[in-house]
């Protein structure tokens, strides 16, 4: 007993440095837990006011580069409008087939981004609309340039965003004009390229085409602009294609959210796979 | 202090980075308890702004681990009161435990995570050592504006 007690006092600095490991693996372990889920979301919303409040500076002095940032995406969105409007006529007759009830523009949920973080240890985005603002987990978040990311985490009124440049982040996504379906990721790297998977070398992908989200993705809404083919090198069975991304994330301020796309039936037949057989 | 070191790194030095990577606060300050106070203390403290700075964050078992074993490490640079050591002697004390500390726990956490999908090589050996020297540069200014005079007494 007293060689016990003599070895507890003698080494308590390193029974110490075990005992808080042990908690911190045990955090990490259960870091999906209701109760540390708790903790970090009032983090988050701690974080993001803070971030608010200090941005809001920079912001107001950056409001003359910002509005001509503006006014460019205005002039683009107005030659969209005027090239729409002549295609209307012609349009009008397949509008029953184009009209897609999963988008819905009145929808959408503009947002500012507040907090942006790209480093070693964090990469992530935050926006200042929350739960309060309809805001949900796994809705899209995208400009009109494309899309930016996927809604990780919700509080009440702000929202952390997975950006598309994240090694996590998959989507599905077609070519406007060869219809080439395959899944974009982000591997690292360049933060303006990233890379498709699972083009069939059979398909008449192109370069310069233009890559949108498909109907496959069980997130996103359909037709988003994700980017523009810039290389393709074929592989035995694949292709492996690099894409240049359709947004800017270094100058990434307002944001939109689109409504969730509520398929669960799609989701569960996707994950059941109880029959054995191979699912794409 | 414990308080506010944290909230300073999360607003303010977090945002000063170069080539993804910015100077760290909390390790100084947990070399700085080290030399004064001992390896029990800078690891409780490491334990304490690990979970501060881990609810800010969003990753808090990562952050305790990591600043847990950061106090640990700094804990092998602790002066005894009765050394009679000089301030430059501490000064050496305190830039040593920052590089050690502040390499290991950026070795740590790139095992842990990787948002980036960085190579471990590259971010280890690389950012790893580039941290630590902003970080080091950091703990010369401090040193120069605010320790020298603590560690004098």
């Amino acid at each position: 007993m007293r060689k016990f007690f003599s070895f507890f006092i003698n080494y308590n600095t390193y029974l110490l440095f075990v005992v808080y490991c042990s908690i911190a693996l045990l955090f990490m372990k259960l870091q999906n837990d209701d109760f540390v889920t708790k903790l970090r979301n009032s983090g988050m919303e701690f974080t993001a006011l803070m971030s608010e409040k200090l941005g809001s500076y920079s912001y107001l002095l950056n409001l003359q580069k910002e509005n001509d940032r503006l006014m460019q995406v205005n002039t683009d969105l107005l030659s969209r409008v005027l090239s729409l409007e002549t295609a209307a006529t012609d349009e009008r007759n397949r509008q029953k087939i184009l009209a897609d009830t999963t988008i819905n523009a009145s929808k959408f949920t503009l947002a500012r981004v507040v907090e942006r973080r790209f480093s070693d240890r964090e990469n992530m985005l935050v926006i200042d609309a929350g739960w309060r603002n309809g805001i949900k987990k796994d809705m899209t978040v995208l400009t009109p340039e494309g899309l930016v990311g996927r809604v990780t985490s919700v509080t009440e009124h702000y929202a952390r965003v997975m950006p598309l440049i994240h090694p996590d982040f998959k989507v599905s996504v077609v070519s406007d004009k060869s219809n080439s379906m395959g899944i974009l990721s982000w591997n690292g790297g360049r933060e303006f390229i990233a890379h498709v998977e699972h083009v069939p070398i059979s398909s008449h992908l192109a370069l310069n085409e233009q890559m949108v989200t498909s109907d496959f993705s069980t997130f996103s809404i359909r037709g988003v602009p994700v980017g523009r083919v810039v290389s393709i090198k074929p592989d035995k069975l694949f292709y492996t294609v690099e894409v240049r991304l359709a947004v800017d994330f270094s100058s990434l301020s307002q944001v939109l959210v689109a409504p969730l796309k509520a398929e669960p039936e799609k989701v569960e037949i996707s994950s059941d796979n109880s029959t054995g057989e191979p699912f794409f | 202090m414990l308080g506010i070191v944290p909230l300073v790194q999360e607003f303010g030095l977090s945002r000063l980075s170069l080539f993804g990577v910015s100077p760290d606060a909390i390790t100084i300050y947990l070399a700085f308890i080290a030399l004064i106070a001992g390896q029990r203390s800078s690891t409780s403290f490491g334990f304490a702004s690990g979970i501060i700075i881990g609810i800010l964050s969003g990753n808090i078992g990562l952050n305790m681990l990591v600043r847990t074993i950061e106090g640990f490490i700094a804990g092998y640079f602790h002066i005894p009161d009765s050394s009679h050591s000089t301030t430059k002697q501490k000064t050496r004390r305190i830039y040593g435990a920052v590089v050690m500390a502040g390499f290991c726990g950026n070795a740590v956490f790139a095992i842990g995570y990787n948002p980036l999908a960085l190579s471990p090589l590259y971010r280890i050996a690389v950012l790893g050592v580039l941290e630590s020297f902003l970080t080091l540069i950091l703990a010369v200014i401090l040193n120069w504006l605010f320790l020298r005079k603590s560690l004098a007494d």
